[in-house]
């Protein structure tokens, strides 16, 4: 017999394709995001020049030095607090590679395993993220492409504002990964009363 | 309480850990007296007013910050990273 391992996904078990709350048209729309590469990328003390010019040559970004997502092809990059960033990648066929090429440069930390991301939108998403986010996510003070460290229900977010999709404004939400299910159950209680359109998206190439 | 952030913006107090008094220096190691590890250790005014304090941000982008803040009303006078007061800073 043969036995095959499977690794499973940060949200299996927590969520599922199918609606949350109120039925009818959703006024909340969750994605969770599945096989993306994520890593956490210091600066060595005074190296942040050489970081910023090899990510500006492979993947082709620019190093954001204020709270802010800066996107190339597959790949972002989000500031993290003074000298740290987030590499996020849409899948992980050559993730390593990428990491291996930047190692000499920043201290590198392979969390693809370890962060959980949620892509939100809907009409009533910021209706729904103020019952716990303390960030004015009001589009005059949180625009398009700005990022925040804060704390949502005692659990510690990393969110960045994507490009406005077909559903308004999209927030990408990443927690640790062991405190998925916790966030779940605050994000499916607060979006109840909007209804919510749950989706997992599909397993990309290159999953590792 | 909010506290201006140089790296996050304001922010509610509760991301925030306080860890107390700015200004007292490590004395060096053997070298210092007992009375001089008393001092550091244990001795702080407690002022009714201007205090420089650190606070580190923990739910936010991890910094150690140097606050000066009326202990009154709690009104910031002034915040900066710790970091930019020199190699070797404490915390
Ligand atoms: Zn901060």
């Amino acid at each position: 017999m043969t036995r095959t391992w499977t690794p499973l996904g940060a949200w299996a078990g927590i969520l599922a394709d199918g609606h949350v709350g109120t039925a009818g048209a959703p006024g909340v729309i969750a994605l969770a995001r599945d096989g993306l590469g994520v890593a956490t990328l210091i600066a060595a003390e005074g190296g942040e020049a050489a970081l910023a010019a090899a990510l500006a040559k492979r993947p082709g970004l620019d190093l954001p030095s204020s709270p802010a997502v800066a996107h190339a092809g597959a790949h972002s990059l989000v500031w993290a607090g003074p000298g740290q960033w987030l590499l996020v990648a849409g899948h992980r066929a050559g993730f390593p590679e990428t990491l291996a090429a930047l190692s000499c440069l920043a201290a590198v930390s392979d969390q693809s395993d370890g962060r959980a991301v949620l892509r939100l939108s809907g009409s009533k998403i910021r209706e729904t993220l103020a019952k716990g986010c303390m960030l004015d996510l009001h589009p005059s003070a949180f625009p398009v492409g700005m990022a925040a460290l804060t704390a949502i229900a005692h659990i510690g977010v990393h969110l960045w504002r994507g490009d406005d999709g077909p559903d308004g404004a999209v927030f990408e939400m990443m927690v640790p990964r062991s405190l998925a299910g916790s966030f779940w159950s605050w994000f499916a209680a607060s979006a109840a009363e909007f209804g919510c359109a749950v989706s997992v998206a599909e397993m990309t190439a290159g999953r590792g | 309480m909010r506290i201006p952030c140089p790296h996050c913006g304001a922010r509610d107090a509760q991301e925030f850990s306080y860890l107390g008094a700015a200004d007292p220096q490590r004395p060096d190691g053997l070298d210092a007296t007992e009375a001089a590890m008393l001092d550091y250790v244990y001795q702080r005014d407690n002022p009714a007013g201007r205090h420089r304090e650190l606070w580190y941000h923990g739910a936010g982008c991890h910094a150690w910050l140097t606050v000066t803040r009326d202990t009154r009303t709690h009104a910031i006078e002034s915040i900066e990273p710790v970091r930019r007061r020199g190699a070797g800073a404490a915390a």
